[in-house]
């Protein structure tokens, strides 16, 4: 099977392999099944550990019928706040970044639906499984508060992971004061569940004070810190193997009370322990995508510009932690307006702490932002693609800064050149499909940050002129493995079959956290630095040998290509990376590199990937059934290492879309507090039904700030933009404006009738 | 009925005989209600099929199951392995992700790697295993089939798209003649099957598997108290997620009576144990809105093990199939002991969670007529997402008409329903104001705001009693427009296909 596909090109600049669209090179693996995924393990001796979860959402577990359970056949132990061992730190304490307060059966009071109160393990799943029913708790319940209106907001003192909940510049009511038209316009997005395919899983056992963790991780070297503080262990006693994550969208990165109780039983026990969460179980203790309330208000003078925009949002978190989605903030360096305000408020809630996941803050922002935007565009007059670009940014709106790069323009213009968004009539209830159904069209711009965490890695040159590549990130789907792989290959001016690359085990160089679109461009800049130094060492014993070629070449400079130094005046004269090697007597060259931002750079620029969608939907008339018939996306994101990578995230992306529009949301039962559509079902995430043709088009950007290759990231700009246009669509097909998402057949039906 | 005294004994309890990948396995000591996943994920470490949901919801345990005929042939079919019980592979054949590509990747799985077809790769074996199988049994033709064929099968990170493509690309590859192994392959799988009714045991806990409808009559006359299970989509579901506690099942899955479909005198007999993808094109001969509802109930491999039967003696008032079946009028046959009763379909609900079943009767077929020319059918689901999904509405229309005098009037009306009420019913005050009259917009207005009175539906999580009250009175009116000829097109139907609409900017 050819693995690669060739084309000529890639970037000279960085080498030939980036730029390549390779096949992943985990894709035999994953469609012969021989991909083993955490739940996949099974040491000798092990135990399956099962939670029983609350079934009330606020109150007190008032007893478990811990007997019963353990005089079932099978059961070994049943942990619960009564006889839980200690742990060396509280939930509270978190010494750890992304630290959350979890659920560690610390005390008896129930503080959401589907809340671990007791963990049974047992010889088998089965009795596992059976023992936790056995439990049959029983509770002391309080009034459920699972709705906006069942609580007052609060002002909190951070959004998201530490941003300020407010920012503000010019005078918003001067602004609106000053305007032709205004709009005001209120959305709400629903709770949502990352739904990954996998469910969360841990196998863990321990030897001596150290301990081996199999689980999916996001983040493999910051948890063995976490680890080691529950445990009182350093970091270096914990090993975190995930070397497939079946899906993780943001859920994957923060530890959540079952991991932790897991390893506790493993260490209880003095045996291997497999925690493996059902289905349901995925509905609280892994995160979720908070709900929000979005109000805005936006005032436009007599060319359709911008004079005030003012976005506040209300989001909901759990009783206990704080994670406010900063849903507001998506409006900061989008539309250019001298009067921009964007606030934050948050609801507490009986419910599981929310979390990030994928885009979090923009997906829901953009979701709104958008919908509002078109809003403005149809009270100004103007056609929505005309109104963006009147309203254009050339410098972020709220920090004044200059764009690192920014080929917005690009992707509108080659999006509405690919839909077709000029034949567009403005008004609603204009075109209809040969079967009667009205069609719509609507545009979202996509927006996200292109940011940068830390990472380091290390390339060792070997004997015969390969070489291996070693950092622990994370492979959730987006294909790190190849991307990080490619840049790694060109950082060492080898092709990528003579590289070998590691990750996804704890033991190698701290790659990072595979989240906030950053982790190509994090652990990729590692990887590349690492292999060019390791080059530079090379360099160093082929100038300073007098049987080389290249002696003497220190100052005119050599190349590293296709596993060759080559004199840079001279490139004739050459030595293979092994002879150079072999003559030195070295057998393995060591380099390490880093990746993180340049801080000089990060101050000076306003940092993001960017994107135009275009939808077309096509709704019954009579029974208000909605699909997607079309998207189109454009998106300038920096250097595209792989573009088939990269499209399928794009796609990945754009159908969480049309599940965020369309889709997805956990419903409550208003007095049990329980999501009760906690299952595949019911919570419903698109199938390939809902899958309309699509178009990604990447458009060409040259970054020159983001980072010296030139990577932002493509993993969450998808999803934005995308909600917004299909909403609009509906309204352009319907004439009728829905606000609430996901936008129902109900709600539609209810208003167009009236038409 | 068969009494006591002539009642064959008790069958000898035998261990669970089958193939796996490949390789005969004898299995006992375990609870009747394992489910194949458990057992292949467990016991023989096989990891490469995944749990994603456990309900049948997601196609991460699409297995392959292989079974004999009875009369020498084998026939495959995709399944979910979380909700299929271990006992009902007695004398089956199962091959799972890691048998495929044995000897080196297989042409879809090369189609799956070239395309990009994984992201994660969670969800991958199943859809490999789910097109595998697809391709074998020559399910895969174009497009909309690859989108058929994977229906049921959940991915949330690739966008479906490379994996269609993938698919398309192995359609065209000729299937291997396997017809000497296959022969020899059912010839094994009888053998392993066993003689008469197959009896597990474990713990207490009981299972019967009758091949033929005798030894079914007489299993359950001697076990009133059992549960029936056919393909288990329903009653897997009780085990994996509610938990329930089923010491004695009997499996009707190999009954090989009742998996017949015979015709006579413009009547269609479906044995009960007929699976919705044995009945499908059958029904869609009928009507093509059958077909189409088919296509869209559940996905696959649902399809493949989930029966007619099932899906009326569940009792569910949102199944699908009971409300088109009542529309055309169907009757199903009662069988307890040697007796038999047929029953109108409409009067076997007699209320939520309530049918006209005795203990130890079983549902043996289902007999459904053909439309006579004077008359036209209508049937359409209403789901909240398209595909894979449960009805909030189910809506089956059947009118007959008579010519009088210048008109052609209703002679006859059936509107029925799932989702409406505690039960598939008729709405028969709407029925009312049809019969008599042309079926014009006036009759249907009529009939649209009788509709109110037959129905107080519920609001739930599916859809709130209004929009089930409006839709349901829309979709009459639909039915309306489309006899008269002024909707074109069917409703649904809205692959990516039809997409290449042409007249678009254009004004209304
Ligand atoms: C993911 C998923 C999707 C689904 N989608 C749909 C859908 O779109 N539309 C829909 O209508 N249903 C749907 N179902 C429900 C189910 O698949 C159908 O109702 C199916 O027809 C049940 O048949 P079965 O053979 O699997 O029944 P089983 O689970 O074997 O049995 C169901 C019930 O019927 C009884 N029973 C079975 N056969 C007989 C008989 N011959 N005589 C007497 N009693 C009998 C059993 O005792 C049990 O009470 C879905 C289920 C799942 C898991
Ligand atoms: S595990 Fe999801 S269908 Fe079986
Ligand atoms: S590739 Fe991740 S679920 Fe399909």
């Amino acid at each position: 099977m050819s693995d690669t596909i060739s084309l000529p090109g890639g970037n000279a600049r960085f080498g030939s392999n980036s730029g390549q669209p390779m096949t992943r090179r985990d894709g035999v693996l994953k469609v012969t099944g021989a991909a083993t995924f955490a739940a996949d393990n099974h040491p000798d001796g092990m135990l399956y550990a099962v939670t029983a979860n609350a079934t009330i959402s606020r109150g007190r577990v008032t007893s478990l019928n811990v007997e019963a359970a353990k005089a079932h056949p099978g059961v070994v132990e049943v942990i619960t706040p009564a006889n839980r061992p200690p742990l060396a730190i509280t939930p509270e304490a978190k010494p750890y970044p992304f630290a959350f307060n979890i659920e560690v059966l610390q005390d008896d009071t129930v503080r959401y639906a589907g809340q671990e109160i007791a963990m049974v393990v047992a010889e088998t799943l089965e009795a596992a499984t059976e023992g936790a029913r056995l439990l049959a708790p029983t509770y002391e319940a309080e009034t459920a508060r699972v709705g906006f209106d069942d609580v007052d907001s609060f002002d909190p003192d951070a959004v998201g992971v530490g941003a300020p909940p407010v920012a503000e510049k010019g005078d918003i009511d001067a602004g609106l004061a000053k305007a032709v038209n205004r709009i005001s316009a209120s959305y709400e997005t629903p709770a949502q569940y990352h739904n990954a395919m996998e469910p969360h899983a841990m196998v863990a056992q321990w030897d001596g004070d150290r301990v081996t963790l199999d689980t999916p991780n996001q983040a493999l070297v910051m948890s063995t810190g976490a680890f080691g503080a529950w445990f009182g262990i350093p970091p270096e006693n914990v090993t975190i193997r995930s070397p497939f994550l079946g899906g993780g969208f943001g859920s994957k990165a923060i530890v959540f009370g079952g991991q932790v109780l897991t390893v506790l039983a493993a260490k209880m026990l003095g045996r291997p322990v497999k925690y493996a969460l059902r289905r349901d179980q995925m509905y609280g203790p892994v995160g979720h995508r908070g709900a929000t309330r979005q109000a805005f208000r936006m005032g436009m003078d007599a060319e359709g510009k911008l004079t005030a925009l003012e976005h506040l949002t209300t989001s909901t978190t759990s009783t206990f932690e704080d994670f406010i989605e900063p849903a507001s903030n998506a409006s900061h360096d989008l539309y250019a307006s001298p009067a921009l305000s964007s606030r934050h408020k948050a609801a507490r809630l009986d419910i599981g702490t929310p979390g990030p996941m994928r885009a979090p803050g923009e997906a829901s922002g953009s979701a709104a932002l958008e919908s509002a935007i078109d809003e403005a565009a149809l009270a100004a007059g103007l056609d929505p693609l005309e109104f963006r670009l009147r309203n254009y940014a050339e410098t972020a709106p709220m920090s004044d800064k200059p764009y690192s790069a920014k080929a917005l323009r690009e992707c509108y213009a080659q999006g509405a050149e690919k839909f077709g968004w000029s034949k567009r009539p403005m008004q609603p209830r204009q075109m209809k499909d040969d079967a009667g159904r009205l069609v719509g069209w609507g545009m979202g711009t996509a927006l996200f940050p292109a940011p940068m965490f830390q990472a380091k890695a290390k390339a060792t040159l070997r004997a015969d002129g390969s070489a291996l590549v070693e950092t622990a990130g994370a492979d959730m789907g987006q294909g790190a493995w190849t991307a990080l792989h490619q840049i790694a290959a060109d950082g060492l001016g080898l092709d990528i079959a003579q590289v070998e690359f590691h990750s996804g085990h704890s033991g190698l160089p701290d790659g990072g956290i595979a989240g906030g679109s950053g982790h190509t461009a994090t652990a990729g800049s590692a990887l590349h630095a690492a292999g060019k130094d390791a080059i530079a060492k090379l360099t160093e014993l082929a100038v300073n040998d007098e049987a080389s070629p290249l002696f003497g070449a220190g100052n005119i400079g050599v190349t590293a290509r296709d596993g060759r130094l080559h004199r840079a005046d001279d490139p004739s004269r050459s030595e293979s990376y092994g002879e150079i090697l072999a003559r030195a007597g070295v057998s393995e060259l060591g380099g390490e590199g880093q990746g993180a931002r340049d801080p000089s750079s990060a101050e000076e620029y306003a940092m993001f990937s960017h994107g135009a969608v275009f939808a077309e939907v096509k709704v019954d008339p009579e029974l208000c059934q909605i699909r997607v018939s079309r998207l189109v996306g454009a998106f300038a994101a920096g250097r595209i290492i792989n573009p088939r990578l990269a499209a399928s995230q794009l796609y990945g992306g754009m159908i969480w879309g049309i599940g965020f529009a369309l889709l997805e949301e956990a419903v409550h039962d208003r007095r049990s507090g329980r999501i009760m559509n906690a299952n595949l079902a019911e919570y419903h995430v698109p199938v390939n039904a809902d899958v309309p043709p699509m178009d990604v088009i990447l458009v060409d950007e040259d970054d020159r700030y983001v980072n010296a290759l030139g990577i932002k990231g493509v993993g969450e700009i998808g999803i934005t933009g995308t909600v917004g246009a299909i909403a609009n669509a509906i309204w352009h097909a319907t004439g009728v404006r829905v606000r609430k998402f996901p936008i129902g057949i109900e709600a539609l039906l209810a208003e167009t009738s009236a038409h | 009925m068969t009494d006591t005294a002539t009642r064959p004994a008790e069958p000898a309890i035998r261990p669970i005989r089958f193939v796996l990948n490949g390789a005969e396995r004898e299995v006992a000591g375990v609870s009747p209600t394992t489910t194949l996943l458990d057992y292949l994920r467990g016991p023989e470490r096989l990891t490469g099929t995944k749990e994603g949901c456990a309900e049948g919801d997601c196609g991460a345990c699409t297995v392959l199951l292989c079974e004999h005929d009875g009369a020498g042939g084998l026939t495959r079919r995709s399944v979910n392995a979380c909700i299929q019980f271990l006992p009902a592979m007695n004398g089956r054949a199962i091959e799972t992700i890691e048998h495929i590509g044995r000897n080196g990747p297989t042409p879809l799985q090369t189609a799956m790697v070239e395309n990009h077809a994984s992201q994660c790769g969670f969800c991958t074996p199943g859809f490999v295993m789910q097109l595998h199988a697809g391709w074998l049994t020559g399910a895969l033709t174009d497009r909309q089939s690859v989108k058929d064929a994977i229906a049921g099968n959940l991915c949330r990170c690739t966008g479906y798209g490379p994996i269609i493509e993938a698919g398309l690309e192995i359609a065209d590859e000729p299937v291997p003649d396997t017809g000497a192994e296959d022969a020899a392959l059912s010839a094994r799988l009888a053998q392993l099957e066993g003689e008469g009714v197959f009896s597990y045991a474990s713990d207490g806990h009981r299972w019967f598997s009758p091949t033929s409808v005798d030894e079914l009559a007489d299993t359950y006359a001697a076990h009133p108290d059992a549960v029936l299970v056919a393909g288990a989509t329903d009653i897997g579901l009780w085990v994996t997620k509610q938990y329930r506690e089923l010491p004695l099942l009997i499996d009707i899955s190999h009954v090989r009576d009742l998996k017949v479909i015979e015709e006579a005198a413009g009547r269609v007999y479906f044995g009960a144990a007929i699976t919705h993808r044995e009945a499908r094109e059958v029904l869609a001969g009928i009507h093509p809105d059958l077909g189409e509802m088919l296509r869209r109930f559940a996905g696959t491999q649902i399809r493949n093990a989930g029966t007619l039967g099932g899906n009326i003696a569940n009792g569910s008032p949102i199944g699908d199939l009971p409300p088109c079946l009542i529309a055309l009028g169907g009757r199903i046959f009662l069988r307890k002991g040697d007796d038999l009763r047929i029953v109108a379909l409409e009067d076997f609900f007699i209320e939520y969670g309530k049918q006209d079943r005795a203990m130890g009767e079983f549902v043996a077929a289902i007999e459904v007529p053909r439309l006579a020319d004077n008359q036209r059918f209508f049937a359409h689901k209403i789901s909240k997402r398209f595909d894979s999904d449960i009805s909030a509405v189910m809506a089956a229309f059947c009118l007959t008409f008579e010519a009088s005098g210048e008109d052609v009037i209703v002679a006859e009306a059936r509107l029925a329903f799932g989702g409406m009420a505690g039960v598939p019913k008729r709405a028969k005050a709407a029925e009312a104001k049809l019969v008599g009259r042309p079926f014009d917009a006036d009759a249907a207005a009529d009939a649209m705001a009788a509709m109110a009175e037959d129905f107080s539906p519920l609001t739930d999580m599916r859809a709130s009693s209004e929009y089930r009250l409006k839709t349901a009175q829309n979709l009459l009116k639909r039915f309306q427009l489309e006899l008269a000829g002024e909707a074109s097109g069917r409703i649904a139907g809205m692959g990516p296909e039809t997409l290449d609409m042409a007249p678009i900017g254009g004004a209304s």
